[in-house]
């Protein structure tokens, strides 16, 4: 084994040695011979002679040291050069075969880049050593609240850890001069958080642990973008009284732009400790640790999982099913469980589409390359006849795959790469940026990902074709002059093909329509180019004692009811909706019970959406209750509970039944107690989110400005809402100076939930559809062009015979239209299911296009694709020469 | 000198291990020392010795090392491995039990039959 290693890896070593032992040896036997009495020339010339055929031996001796099998399957750089030179020659070939390969190799790595991604470490933790300690409630699969309990707790009781810091996010009105207040996003946070992550401020200082007593000036670190666009960059900021939220506090530092912890927030505020939130309820806070030197994490799980909780904290029943946990800190943020990504089932069911598409892909691309080399049968004749093996032709074949696999890997991540720096995917997950810790550039690993794949792609695709085209076909080429042809399998591979194009065009086109419900000015019958739609949240001040908290609760509520009467009075506002969710936003959904229905215990819970809406809600939407009547001021002030559900509840929760009378309630738990609510009317659909304008069931419960929180208001203008934007602030910071005011947009923009989720798939679908459209039309090309290539002394001889040119045409096209024409109607059905199984309800009111609508675009589509990947080979038929033709051996 | 004997397909390997095993030798050594232990009985041609030696430095049975011979030169100089020690008595016992039944078989005569 050894020496076959060396063989392999010192190829050129190897042969000098054989030679120099050859020569020393025939050195050896003339030396004797002159010695024997020879002359130096005569003794070196028997010598020679004695030892006989120097090359002969030298192939014995190499077959003998295994190197003849390697020489078979040795590569050159002359099969690199003949592969790129393959490329250019063929080269609506080559670029279909890349477009494959190209997108079909970066999908294929995609997932474990994203995987990897998330558990990458914070900047500035050197080492990996920074990780969450957070609950895990394995019921719920979700990640459970810690408290600043479970912090001090196990801050005090853990020795895995060095440091350990808890924080929690806010939002955070930031005054200025103009008295005009901004959000924004912040952090209160243990100060050792920042020698924790090795955060240095770019100004002044960081938070030390004076500041987070009691009794410590208030004091406030800002993040540098907050310090550019509020502040000017002006560096003598540190010192200077700013208002956050209902507090002046002095800026002690600016932090450098690579700092955003935990995500993208911009100020810094110390974590009171002991600190709870309204109402005395512990306050929940996230937790990082340091690892101690020399402990792993795994070490550091152990001593968790054996300390347990913290014994002070609430409801230890319900707490002790939790499991405590140390984590990357990526997988604390998103809520992903210990194993990250790869233990999600989802992610199993990416990873495995992904290679499914690659296969898809490679089988292709296998077809692409067979007919390329099937279009090379008396050069691998010629080859076969003076000599070359079968593997030699093999490898060769295989380099030319891995040629065109590795410029489709190099085209795939180099789009990739460019997508993730200019595409905005953080709009697209619908935040306003990516967590400042996420960093999704390639690395060395994808790369070394990249390249397996387009290994194993050439192999697939390269190898297999090579072995078949290799095999009887060659030598039945030398003797009767005959090629392959296009077998079963690849015939199936393209109707299969053609078939999944139909679905997936289908389906694209069903998703890409319903996308398009929520983007339409009208929306549920409510005109939302006309409504600003401003989200207004309660100030949270982690400082406030329980007594100062309930003051704010309070007034803050007051401010509420200041603020949309105030909006209310306004001129040129003909109405106001107040609630937790106006309509195309993303209702909460809830289990609930409706009295009077028998269940099993043991029956799952059924969902529906809810919002808490002011009175007036429905009139200031242009909806009148169908049936019963609307919320009165009654109904909020008195605290009756009362309900009011639209026209899908109706039909679904109450079977179609008289509402009169009939109760609902959302338990929290199943089978606990909750309140009931009477049902007092019914609406038309407003919407539960984006995308379901026409359907969801929806229960609205009244509740008075001030309770609900966050709180949207729509605001119906005869002027142009966004006009509006700033008397809104105007009134705000003069009526309601506490609000944290948030997004500002008009109702028509807003883009919440589903609607990106339905994007993503949109995105998805229109890139499988495209490489499948690609692949069929490509498959479909080489099939016609090897086709032609085959029968052209026919078509000479039934030309010469009179034959006319459509009718030549036809008999070659004939085949593949077939094939096109089977997969089309083979996945029409299976679209057809697919989109009624999903989408297929909304579409008969879509205002757009029907199933069968949506189905024979996409049929039509790919017959014209297929049609036209046939149009140019028929041209060539109808250019071919009789006498040529007939002439050729082909 | 002895009169030429053909050797049997297989018997080369054998003989070379002996030659190898009387001590370290290189390529042309090991031809010279067969002629020599055999009496010039056996003399094999020259170029067809080396791939048996690589076939058996291949299979493990010899080593080899480049050293410098008698006139100076660079030259690769084999020795046995253990496994070829092992070998080499395999198949002289082997050889020992064949060479004495075929010589008791030819000797055989009609009365002890």
């Amino acid at each position: 084994m050894r020496t076959l290693v060396r063989a392999v890896l010192h190829r050129d070593d190897v042969e000098s040695e054989i030679h120099e032992e050859f020569e020393h040896h025939i050195a050896m036997r003339a030396a004797d011979l002159v010695r024997s009495g020879l002359s130096e020339d005569r003794a070196a010339h028997q010598a020679r002679r004695e030892f006989g055929h120097v090359d002969t031996h030298r192939a014995e001796a190499r077959l003998s040291r295994g190197l003849q099998t390697l020489d078979q399957v040795r590569f050159s750089w002359l099969d690199v050069k003949l592969a790129l030179r393959m490329l250019v020659k063929h080269p609506l070939l080559s670029l279909a075969a890349v477009f494959a390969l190209g997108v079909g190799i970066p999908v294929g790595i995609a997932p474990a880049h994203l995987a990897n991604a998330v558990e990458a470490p914070l900047p500035g933790d050197k080492g990996r050593r920074v990780r969450a300690i957070r609950l895990w409630n394995p019921a719920t699969s979700s990640v459970d609240v810690t408290s600043y309990e479970d912090f001090a707790f196990w801050k005090a009781t853990l020795q895995s850890f060095s440091m350990m810091a808890a924080f929690r996010t806010s939002s955070y009105n930031v005054g200025s001069e103009d008295r005009s207040a901004a959000s924004v996003p912040g952090t209160e946070l243990s100060p050792a958080a920042f020698p924790m992550l090795h955060a240095i401020p770019q100004l002044g200082r960081a938070l030390n642990a004076t500041d987070a007593e009691p009794t410590a000036p208030a004091v406030v670190v800002l993040g540098h973008s907050l310090w550019e666009s509020r502040f000017g960059s002006d560096p003598s900021v540190l010192g200077r009284s700013v208002r956050i939220g209902r507090e002046m506090r002095t800026v002690v530092g600016v932090m450098p732009a690579g700092f955003r912890f935990p995500a993208n927030e911009q100020l810094w505020l110390p974590l009171p400790s002991q600190s709870t939130a309204a109402g005395g309820a512990l306050s929940p806070v996230r937790i990082i640790g340091r690892l101690a030197d020399g402990i792993s994490a795994e070490q550091a799980q152990v001593e968790l999982s054996a300390r347990g909780l913290s014994p002070a904290a609430d409801e230890p029943k319900a707490r002790a099913r939790l499991r405590p946990e140390v984590v990357p800190f990526g997988l604390l943020y998103l809520g992903l469980p210990r194993g990250g990504f790869e233990s999600l089932l989802e992610y199993r069911f990416v990873q495995l589409l992904s290679i499914v598409l690659l296969l898809v892909a490679c089988a292709n691309v296998a077809m692409l390359i067979f007919a390329r080399t099937a279009t090379r049968f008396r050069e691998m004749a010629v080859r076969t006849a003076l000599g070359a093996s079968r593997a030699r032709i093999i490898s060769q074949i295989f380099v030319e795959a891995l040629v065109l696999a590795m410029v489709a890997a190099g085209v795939g991540v180099f789009a990739i790469g460019w997508g993730l720096q200019h595409v905005n995917l953080a709009a697209i997950a619908g935040q306003t940026a990516l967590p400042y810790w996420l960093s999704l550039d390639i690395t060395a690993g994808d790369l070394t990902r990249a390249l397996l794949f387009a290994a194993i792609s050439a192999t697939v695709a390269g190898v297999v074709p090579a072995i078949r085209i290799t095999g009887k076909a060659v030598h039945q080429h030398m003797r009767e002059t005959s090629g392959v042809r296009f077998g079963r399998v690849t015939g199936a591979l393209i109707v299969a093909d053609i078939a999944i194009s139909v679905a997936a065009i289908g389906f694209a086109l069903a998703i890409a329509d319903r996308s398009t419900v929520g983007e339409s000015d009208r929306f549920a019958g409510i005109p939302a180019a006309e409504y600003l739609a401003v989200q207004f949240r309660m100030p949270d001040d982690g400082r406030a004692s329980d007594g100062a908290r309930r003051d704010l609760v309070e007034r803050t509520a007051a401010e509420q009811r200041a603020l949309v009467a105030s909006l209310r009075a306004e001129p040129g506002i003909s109405g106001v909706a107040v609630g937790s969710a106006l309509p195309r936003m993303e209702h909460r959904s809830v289990p609930f019970e409706v009295d009077g229905e028998d269940r099993s215990p043991d029956a799952p819970p059924q969902w529906v959406r809810t919002a808490q809406v002011d009175v007036g809600f429905f009139e200031a939407l242009a909806h009148h209750v169908v049936a019963g009547r609307d919320f009165t001021r009654t109904d909020v002030d008195s605290g009756r509970r009362t309900a009011i559900v639209n026209t899908a509840f109706v039909a679904h929760a109450l079977a179609g039944k008289d509402f009169t009378g009939r109760r609902v309630r959302f338990p929290a738990r199943k089978g606990a107690d909750a309140a009931w609510y009477e049902i007092v009317g019914v609406v038309e659909h407003l919407g539960v989110n984006m995308v379901n304008a026409d359907k969801g069931a929806a229960v609205y419960l009244p509740a008075a400005p001030g309770s609900i929180n966050p709180m949207w208001i729509g605001i119906h203008t005869s002027a142009a809402p966004s006009s509006v934007a700033p008397r809104v602030r105007e009134i705000m910071n003069t009526v309601a100076p506490d609000l944290v005011m948030g997004d500002v947009k008009v109702l028509n923009e807003v883009h919440q939930g589903d609607w990106y989720l339905i994007v993503g798939v949109a995105v998805g679908l229109a890139i499988l559809v495209g490489v499948l459209v690609v692949l069929a039309t490509s498959g479909i090309y080489a099939m016609l062009t090897l086709s032609v290539s085959e029968r052209t002394r026919e078509i000479g001889i039934r030309t010469a015979l009179g034959a006319q040119s459509h009718s030549v045409v036809l008999m070659i096209l004939k085949r593949s239209l077939m094939q096109v024409g089977i997969g089309a109607i083979l996945g029409l059905p299976i679209a057809a299911r697919v989109v009624h199984l999903t989408v297929g309800a909304t579409l008969g009111q879509s205002p757009l296009m029907s199933v069968s609508m949506a189905m024979g675009l996409a049929a039509s589509l790919v017959l014209t694709v297929g049609v036209i990947a046939c149009t140019i080979p028929a041209r060539r038929i109808l250019a071919v020469d009789a006498s040529e033709a007939m002439r050729s051996d082909g | 000198m002895a009169r030429q004997v053909d050797l049997l397909p297989g018997n080369l390997d054998v003989v070379i291990l002996k030659a190898i095993s009387l001590g370290e030798v290189h390529g042309y050594g090991v031809l010279l020392r067969i002629e020599q232990i055999s009496g010039g009985a056996i003399v094999v041609q020259q170029g067809a010795l080396y791939p048996a030696l690589y076939r058996l430095e291949r299979q493990g049975l010899i080593e080899s090392h480049w050293g410098t011979s008698d006139n100076n030169r660079r030259a690769k100089f084999y020795t046995l491995s253990s496994l070829g020690r092992r070998r080499y008595g395999e198949e002289k016992a082997s050889w020992s039990r064949l060479a004495a039944a075929i010589t008791l078989a030819l000797s055989a005569t009609p009365q002890e039959i």
